[in-house]
């Protein structure tokens, strides 16, 4: 029994990746673009481990990042007619470009004063998208661009197996020496330094990965939904891509695959919650990280959450300090 | 034609707004001092104070202050029941700042979706309490509630000053914030401290949550918008700096209602924060040089 969960876990994966690539012939339509979006934001929710779980920078604005890589291909194809190839490429260059950008307020900056700038990003380039509606279509939208492939279940397919290529190379980036950098940062940024980590180099490599990830979900995204709105993009999206993260585990890019699975489909299991979907994830949020950080032995040994952690091998970075 | 009476009249019409954000971004000063803890749910808390008050005043239909005091001590508790029940177990067991950011986010959304359930999502508002008739001094136009609001608040933060500076309780709460060890040594209960900053800290945006009703309607994201003019205020203003929050707050004020007048006013926020980016990246300390250089 050991051995089987060991053998389940060290292939957890590739076990996942299979399963997606059979969920078209065995789910409803509707069920299937739910998958779908899960499997997009996983992408995403991957780029944020790398930022907010390895090396401990928090960012609220990843949902303009998103919506960066979005809008950049839907304008590219829409106003300048490019064909969807060149322009999902240009789209996740500029997007990284951008998100590279963000790391320069991160070398001077740490904690909270990063979380504003951040939070500040988000919300310029949300007004940015609903004011410069000549480019961007304003609050009326931006859609009538063509997809990646022609056939929609080619495009499924291609987001499981880069789905599955950017989980293996995370994780493989967490055991090397730029994740190990990162990690130390995390830590003790100076400790980091003396130790001989180029802090700026790893900081603004952690921000161009976690903005070329987000870029390249966004273009997913646009392909999908193949209409954009600003509303998409609020800092309530980033606030549940954050949540994403953190059920995860923060540290195992398995627990954030199925994290961000579970969590983009819970309110199609919840529908009853509609309303006060973010009510609960947030309590739910707020009673895991009370019950899992903090040290009263009796209830974390039993939270739920420690659970999932068990299972998915997260939960390592517990009671650092 | 920019004459200084029409300067003027913007200066006194930011000043409103900026009071109103400077509250909830000393409660921000406050907690940081306190405890090290950046309260990014310090937006939603003064909406709460809004519709607890939109609740006590416009539907049970008590007079204005008995409603004004009991939406104050009411969130206070509240800020209170927060800290002993929730952040300062976190921060006892040194639990990564990150993580507990990450905790004052989610109370953030928490009690932003709470409002939304409770009380529901189209804008409302009550009856002004100041009278709405506006009166003309020289060339300027000033509506009543401007000149409550502004003395509510100075007669509050003199208080506050006087608490601080001049009661046992609140050098006690200094002393915490400078160094808890020293003060625990002292025989000061860190735990108590740390709550009653954030009892003063969601009462004070309660406030900021009453008087801001005659000037926007309520709506249940209202605090993400004010939040975010709050933090920008408390960093221009220097964090953890108890003028620096009140400077901070009326300058973001008087700023954006400028901008947006005589520039764009869709683009006011992107203003505030390419301001803020600037401040960030050349002065991070603020306007008055807070400490922020990481201890080693």
């Amino acid at each position: 029994m050991a051995k089987l969960i060991a053998l389940l876990r060290r292939h957890a994966l590739l076990i996942i990746a299979l399963l997606l690539l059979m969920a078209p012939h065995v789910t409803s339509q509707y069920e299937f673009y739910v998958v779908e979006r899960g499997v997009q934001n996983a992408i995403h929710v991957l780029g944020l481990l790398i930022l907010i779980g390895y090396s401990g920078m928090l960012s609220l604005g990843s949902a303009a990042l998103l919506a960066t890589g979005a809008y950049t291909y839907g304008i590219l194809l829409v106003k300048l007619g490019l064909s969807p190839l060149l322009g999902a490429v240009l789209a996740v260059a500029f997007t990284t470009a951008v998100g590279t950008g963000l790391a320069l307020p991160a070398f001077r900056l740490a904690g909270p004063f990063l979380v504003v700038t951040t939070v500040g990003f988000g919300e310029i380039v949300r007004i940015l998208l609903l004011n410069l509606e000549p480019v961007t279509g304003g609050a009326y939208g931006l859609a009538g661009f063509a997809n990646l492939l022609p056939d929609p279940n080619a495009v499924y397919y291609l987001m499981v197996v880069v789905l599955f290529l950017v989980a293996v190379a995370t994780e493989r980036i967490g055991r090397s020496r730029l994740g190990l950098a990162l990690k130390a940062l995390r830590e003790d940024e100076v400790a980091a330094q003396v130790m001989g980590v180029d802090v700026r180099r790893a900081k603004m490599v952690a921000f161009a990965l976690s903005a070329m990830l987000a870029g390249l979900s966004g273009v997913f995204l646009a392909n999908l939904t193949g209409y954009l709105s600003p509303d998409s993009f609020t800092s309530a999206e980033s606030a549940t891509y954050l949540l994403m993260v953190v059920m995860g585990g923060m540290q195992s890019v398995v627990g954030a695959v199925i994290s961000s699975l579970v969590i983009t489909s819970l309110p199609e299991v919840l529908r009853f919650l509609s309303s006060s979907r973010l009510l609960v994830y947030s309590l739910v949020l707020l009673v895991y990280l009370r019950l899992n950080w903090v040290r009263t032995r009796s209830l974390s040994t039993w939270s739920g959450a420690r659970m999932l952690g068990v299972l998915t091998g997260a939960g390592k970075g517990k009671g650092r300090s | 034609m920019l004459t200084s009476a029409i300067l003027l009249q913007l200066v006194l019409n930011g000043l409103a707004m900026g009071i109103i954000y400077s509250l909830p971004a000393l409660g921000i000063s406050l907690i940081w001092n306190a405890s090290g803890l950046f309260n990014f749910a310090q937006g939603d808390l003064l909406t709460l104070g809004g519709y607890v008050m939109l609740s006590l005043f416009s539907k049970l239909d008590l007079p204005y202050i008995p409603a004004f005091a009991m939406t104050v001590v009411a969130m206070g508790l509240l800020g209170y029941a927060l800290s002993q029940i929730y952040f300062y177990p976190m921060l006892e067991s040194r639990v990564n700042p990150q993580i507990i950011l990450i905790g004052t986010v989610a109370f953030s959304i928490f009690i932003r979706n709470l409002i939304l359930v409770i009380w529901g999502t189209t804008p409302q508002t009550y009856a002004n309490p100041f009278g709405s008739q506006v009166m003309q001094i020289g060339e300027l136009y000033l509506m009543p509630h401007v000149i409550w609001i502004v003395s509510i608040v100075a007669v509050l933060l003199v208080a506050l000053q006087y608490f601080l500076r001049g009661t046992m309780v609140g050098i006690a709460m200094r002393a915490v914030a400078q160094r808890q060890t020293a003060a625990w040594l002292m025989g000061i209960r860190n735990d108590r401290m740390i709550a009653l900053t954030f009892l003063l800290s969601t009462g004070i945006a309660a406030v900021s949550g009453v008087l801001i009703s005659p000037i926007i309607p309520l709506t249940p994201s209202m605090g993400g918008m004010i939040a975010v003019k709050a933090m920008a205020a408390v960093l221009i203003g220097g964090l953890g700096s108890f003028g620096g929050a009140l400077v901070g707050g009326v300058a973001v004020g008087i700023a954006e209602t400028i901008f947006a007048a005589l520039v764009n006013p869709a683009y006011r926020d992107i203003f505030i924060f390419a301001v803020l980016v600037l401040f960030l990246l050349f002065r991070p300390g603020g306007i008055f040089r807070a400490q922020v250089s990481e201890k080693v």
